[in-house]
């Protein structure tokens, strides 16, 4: 197994969750989405209601 | 008390989410008047049929001279009185819903209309309908059981074909109406 130094391991440690931000924000994006979709695209295609 | 950043981060997403959503469904109901239907307007279900509005004449499609269309439809069990009716479609409609027993709901699969029917109350949903087509009219709150008999149908027409079946009816009418008179 390669070793690390101290520096890259504080690096690793002390940058930003890049992949953990794309996850998430996926995974917003996608339910975003889908909502938007069934709002305008199926609920409100069939008819405004009051 | 300490919420991991990354924790945090989540609830913030998610918490955005649902501003997201509250708000185009606030704005949609505040300024598109999209909103679920409210009526308060009550009415003795023991005497209906003795009605001026829900008497058995007066029920069905009506169009005023302004052209609004009012559905008057009583529900009882097992059935929607009457039990089909033809509508323009990209139109809209004003349903005017009474029951004549017990709790009913009814919905139109495929469309937004959709509502309570409460013994004592008169519940009104103005919709309108983008699609042509035949839509089934069901009964979707259990009201005994005969329930899952408890249908009727809805014909959407394109509104030009209303239009033409309006004109021609009318121009019958007329016609009728000449002909009384010169007979007499």
């Amino acid at each position: 197994m390669n070793k690390i130094s101290e520096e890259e391991r504080q690096k690793i440690l002390e940058s930003p969750p890049v992949g953990t931000w794309i996850l998430m924000l996926s995974v917003a994006g996608g339910m975003v989405a889908a909502w938007l979709f069934l709002y305008y695209g199926v609920f409100l295609s069939r008819g405004i209601i009051n | 008390m300490h919420i991991d950043p990354l924790e945090r981060k989540w609830v913030l997403v998610s918490l955005g989410m649902c501003a997201l959503f509250v708000s185009i469904i606030m704005i949609d109901a505040l300024f598109h008047g999209v909103n679920a239907p409210s009526n308060v307007e009550t009415i003795d279900s023991r005497k209906i049929h003795l009605s001026e509005e829900f008497g058995e004449d007066n029920l069905g499609v009506q169009v005023a001279e302004n052209g609004e269309i009012t559905v008057r439809m009583v529900a009882g069990r097992y059935a929607f009185f009457p039990k089909e009716i033809t509508i323009p479609a990209e139109t809209k409609i004003t349903f005017r819903w009474v029951s004549m027993d017990v709790l009913h709901g009814v919905h139109m699969p495929m469309t937004n209309m959709s509502t309570m029917i409460v013994p004592g109350y008169v519940s009104q949903v103005e919709s309108s309908f983008p699609r042509p087509g035949e839509y089934p009219m069901l009964c979707n709150e259990y009201c005994g059981l005969g329930h899952d008999h408890m249908w009727s149908k809805v014909s959407v027409i394109d509104k030009e074909e209303w239009d033409a079946s309006r004109a021609a009816s009318k121009t019958v009418t007329s016609d009728t109406i000449d002909e009384e008179q010169n007979n007499e």
